[in-house]
């Protein structure tokens, strides 16, 4: 995988580099579960353990999912996700980016007073709350961080102009810019 | 009754996939089972499950029927998503036989 697949991911749905025949955009659901079905393939020709295997695919899954069930009708870019998976300097990276509402918006519809996109994802990885309520929902961000820590992998989640690094700890902060929907960076070095 | 799970497929990752396997494991296996009857979940051959998926189903089996065991538990992401579920969701405060004993 290109070292530069975080880059493509910021800009791919930016309408001048948007691309719907590319390999890594998924349209709908049902691409993206085909593809993480290969992914599951890769990283075990890969040598990765099966545990970890299983356990990063579940994050994926979380992750690109999410995307999908706080977007439905609410799309701000491109319906879908932009999905890609493979080594960059022999660390193993997967990156998910969508053109969503991203985190801020969504949550703020359930918890007004949430004040910006920091609060946002700092909400969204250690309170149990969905922006889909009254749904009983809001464990997946929690599952990803858990096993992030315990496997461990890192998360880098941007969200408006904030990240969320994860690995054994969790620091959230603002960033230089800002990204529309989500995007997520997850790697391990085990492979 | 026993449920093996690997036949609503060996990857269980989303909400409407979720969603779809409960509403067809209430029409077609759990159709006039008691809410007293002893319900097995198998995850043998379950490769990869989130908890998305597990809450659509395993939360709302739990919710409705008493007694409940598990069966098969040790792949990663089954227990990693069992642990998510009796901290996140309605499943914690339920007793089922086969409990995540050996989750992280």
């Amino acid at each position: 995988m290109n070292k530069d697949i975080e880059k493509q991911a910021r800009e791919f749905f930016a309408a001048e580099n948007f691309d719907k025949n590319s390999e890594y955009y998924c349209k709908t659901r049902d691409i993206f579960q085909a593809r993480l079905d290969k992914m599951i393939i890769y990283l075990l020709k890969e040598q990765l353990k099966e545990e970890d295997a299983y356990i990063l695919s579940a994050i994926a899954g979380e992750i690109g999912n999410n995307s999908f069930d706080h977007n439905l009708g609410s799309w701000v870019g491109e319906i879908g996700i932009f999905f890609a998976y493979g080594k960059v300097n022999n660390v193993l990276t997967i990156v998910l980016a969508d053109a969503g509402q991203g985190v801020y918006k969504t949550l703020k519809k359930v918890k007004p007073e949430l004040k910006n996109d920091i609060e946002a994802l700092r909400t969204a990885f250690n309170e149990k709350i969905s922006g889909r309520a009254p749904e009983s929902r809001g464990n997946g961000l929690k599952f990803v961080k858990a096993n992030i820590k315990d496997r461990g992998m890192h998360l880098d989640f941007y969200s408006g102009s904030a990240k969320a690094e994860l690995n054994y700890a969790e620091k959230i902060e603002a960033v230089n810019g800002s990204y529309q929907g989500c995007l997520a960076i997850i790697s391990l070095k085990k492979i | 009754m026993k449920i093996e799970l690997r036949k609503f497929g060996d990857i269980l990752v989303s909400r409407p996939a979720g969603r779809e396997a409960y509403l067809a494991m209430s029409a077609y296996l759990l159709k006039g089972v008691d809410e007293n009857e002893l319900i097995e979940l198998d995850f043998q051959g379950v490769k990869v499950m989130a908890p998305s998926w597990a809450d659509e189903v395993l939360t709302k089996i739990a919710l409705k029927y008493k007694n409940l065991k598990l069966l098969n538990t040790e792949n990663s992401s089954v227990r990693a998503t069992l642990k998510t579920l009796e901290e996140f969701s309605d499943f914690k405060n339920l007793n089922y036989a086969g409990r995540n004993k050996k989750a992280n």
